[in-house]
């Protein structure tokens, strides 16, 4: 006989093997639904948003419709590196991920990528090939590369008098030319507070390990594998940083930096309101003024360096790419290599940088490049792409562990800590962190 | 039926739950506990260290300093929300017009996500432009940097989690309804004022309450992470950077798991300490209607 209990047992069971049964029934997941059938269906992860990502997505659909085999789907996914090395490590990556140039010695070090050895370097800007290859075997393909360097109100300039930039004269060259028109650009309001500044470092406060550069030093010797971010060089960059805190006022000029934290490259952005007159940026703050500045009068030259390593053949400024790689493990590495051998075509890449502002990371340009780009400026960028002076970022895994020890230091530097110190403390600490990933690596090797 | 059955039909019902809590917690817990001795990123195999996380533990001063802020944020939070929360439901308990709006306004934000409360409270104390500090203008002070500044930025931090104290004022209304009148009643007759009344009679009355959301709201602080991450990142200065952000930081930005897993059950291991002191203190000083410990 059918008791109350049997019943409610064999419905309960039931309903269980239904969704069991539904959980493991193949289903095409929800990004997949726009893969034409018979396509091999890829998934590109990619940081940009907005029109950069829009620009991306002209590359993906011209990949798609230029051929039948298969189909890119580009799905928006921020701090991607943090979620590949989730994906990859837990076997579920995409099968092609967007990544910052500095990741590329942590991926390559952990074989987390395919290696592409036969991608073309002499394609590339010589020290964009740099950025591709890690213990001399190619990681990534480069999309798009940018440098940084200094945006000038002209408006603000002539104002404080400094006519002949305002003329379309050269902008500062050195920190001391810098100084000089920034201290003329401070207006103060009647509490005494900074209303706009002409140039802070602390604006935008993206960069705050960009400043050794101004006198020629580096964060790190590779050869060497040691952490310089304490040489004399370093040292006397934050010193110049100090100095300008204390002119500004230590805690007002921070504050009036934090108070921006939230609106850079938006309408509220610090430049294109005209709340500091210079900064340090990268290309795409042509893209961002045309949009939410379309009448600002801007100029754009290479970073102020110290006059003893002034050079006007070689200008010194951070070089970075974008680069896209393909996971180790990935469900379609051939189709995925065919994607991103047409995402290096020169004439892919002059599009893509064009669209968002940046200059070409390959060695030849094609022809107008410079003449139909919509960045005015974009050869000065490109310039510094060609300099020997470029640098990068330390090409070590650790380096994201370095680095947020700088932003701390920064700020204590800016509030008046003394940098010799302050910088000693970053190195030895830094420096532990990378004794420890040699050592790892080392000892993974011996395993091997 | 017979017992067996009865287990075997019981464990096919919960059988769910406990397939996922063993994917889910278990074995992840677990395996937490091995990748503390390892050096592991994710993406390479795990590699045996011993106990170098924990020596490395001993010698780093971001996590010391990250434990310092946590255990302050959770004795300066609790401390406040406890006073607030009481506060706030023994003036509930008055017979006062509008005071369902009220409590209803106060419990409102605790179903408001955390992003949203401090993406608002990101404008309410922005230095220039934020409504508190144009608030303290008005009175002729001139605010802080609430955010930006060092000094202050983690007891604005502690300041804004008030914010979120409907909860507590929910527990503290119930007890408060709980007090005996008569009680009361006698300590008036006694002679006993209000302020005398609500000491003495009161807050012992209440006390399982009290106790209750002081545990709960410390392990809820010591565990703070959405917070800081969203308000301030971990700065100015490491000023707002707590275990949890730190646990993160090295697991998913630094690809360091082992050295993260090291971490999160230190985090453990004081939360459990520090609660079962918590417990222990509350056993001897916390007073049930019956008289009996907690």
């Amino acid at each position: 006989m059918l008791t109350r209990r049997t019943f409610t047992n064999a419905a309960g069971g039931l309903l269980a093997a239904g969704a069991l049964g539904y959980a493991f029934v193949p289903r095409r997941a929800r990004w997949q639904h726009q893969v034409p059938a018979g396509r091999v269906a890829l998934r590109y992860w990619e940081k940009w948003t907005g029109p950069e990502g829009d620009a991306v997505q002209r590359v993906v659909d011209r990949f798609n419709a230029s051929q039948d085999r298969s189909f890119v789907v580009r799905l928006p996914v921020p701090e991607t590196y943090s979620k590949a090395m989730v994906a990859i490590g837990g076997g579920d990556p995409p099968d092609l991920v967007g990544l910052f140039s500095w990741n590329v010695p942590y991926f390559a070090e952990s074989g987390a990528l395919m290696p592409l050895d036969d991608l073309d370097l002499g394609a590339y800007a010589p020290a964009v090939a740099e950025l591709l290859t890690h213990d001399g075997r190619t990681w990534a393909g480069v999309n798009t590369c940018y440098t940084l360097a200094l945006y000038a109100n002209r408006a603000h300039l002539a104002e404080a008098g400094a006519d002949t930039i305002a003329d379309g004269g050269e902008l500062p060259r050195t920190l001391d030319e810098l100084d000089a028109i920034a201290e003329r650009l401070i207006r103060r309001d009647a509490r005494g507070r900074l209303e706009r500044a002409g140039f802070l470092q602390a604006v935008p406060s993206w960069w705050p390990y960009l400043w050794p550069l101004t006198h020629g030093a580096r964060l790190f010797d590779e050869d060497e594998r040691r952490v310089t971010c304490d040489s004399d060089g370093s040292v006397a960059a934050y010193e110049w940083v100090s100095r300008t805190a204390e002119r500004h006022g230590r805690a007002d000029s921070l504050g009036f930096a934090r108070g921006f934290e939230r609106s850079n490259l938006s309408p509220a952005d610090p430049f294109l309101t005209g709340k500091v007159s210079m900064t340090v940026q990268g290309p795409w703050m042509a893209n961002f003024a045309r949009r939410y500045a379309p009448d600002l009068d801007y100029a754009v030259a290479p970073m102020p360096v110290a006059a003893s390593v002034y050079d006007p053949e070689r200008p010194q400024g951070l070089l970075e790419a974008d680069v896209i790689g393909i996971p180790r493990d990935c469900p379609h590495p051939d189709e995925a290599l065919e994607f991103l051998a047409f995402t290096q075509r020169p004439e892919v890449q002059a599009e893509l940088c064009a669209e968002h502002c940046k200059p070409s990371p390959m060695r030849v340009k094609p022809d107008g490049f410079f003449e139909d780009h919509p960045n005015p400026f974009a050869a000065v960028h490109d310039a510094i792409v060609h300099s020997p002076n470029a640098a990068v970022l330390p090409r070590h895994r650790a380096w994201k562990g370095y680095s947020d020890l700088i932003v701390p230091a920064f700020e204590r530097i800016w509030t008046g800590a003394d940098a010799r110190a302050t910088l000693g403390d970053v190195a030895r600490r830094a420096q532990a962190l990378v004794d420890r990933a040699d050592a790892a690596r080392a000892r993974r090797e011996e395993r091997a | 039926m017979t017992r067996r059955s009865d287990l075997a039909a019981g464990l096919a019902w919960t059988g769910p739950f406990w397939i996922g809590f063993a994917l889910f917690t278990v074995i992840p817990v677990v395996l937490s506990i091995a990748y503390g001795f390892t050096q592991y990123d994710l993406i390479e195999a795990p590699l045996p260290v011993g106990l170098d996380n924990y020596r490395e533990v001993a010698r780093d001063a971001v996590f010391w300093r990250a434990l310092a802020n946590t255990g302050l944020f959770a004795f300066a939070s609790v401390a406040l929300n406890t006073v607030v929360a009481l506060g706030l439901a023994a003036l509930l308990e008055q017979k006062l017009r509008g005071r369902e709006f009220v409590r209803a306004l106060v419990f409102a934000p605790t179903l408001v996500p955390i992003s949203a409360v401090a993406v608002g409270w990101l404008w309410l104390l922005h230095r220039d432009d934020g409504l508190v500090n144009a608030g303290l203008a008005a009175v002729g002070v001139q605010g802080p940097d609430w955010l930006g500044d060092a000094r202050w930025a983690l007891a604005s931090l502690v300041f804004m989690s008030a914010w979120v104290v409907g909860a507590q004022v929910v527990v503290y209304t119930a007890a408060l309804r709980d007090v005996p009148k008569s009680l009361l009643e006698a300590a008036a007759i006694d002679g006993a004022g209000p302020l005398s009344r609500f000491v003495r009679v009161t807050l012992p009355t209440i006390s399982p309450a009290i106790a209750f959301n002081t545990i709960v709201s410390a392990i809820w602080a010591l565990q703070v992470f959405a917070l800081p991450l969203i308000m301030t990142r971990g700065g100015p200065q490491n000023s707002t950077l707590v275990v949890s952000m730190y646990v993160y930081q090295n697991a998913f930005q630094y690809g360091r798991m082992g050295y993260a897993s090291t971490l999160a059950w230190i985090q453990f291991a004081l939360t459990c300490a520090l609660t079962l002191v918590a417990v222990r203190i509350a056993r001897t000083r916390v007073t049930s209607r019956a008289g009996a410990g907690l």
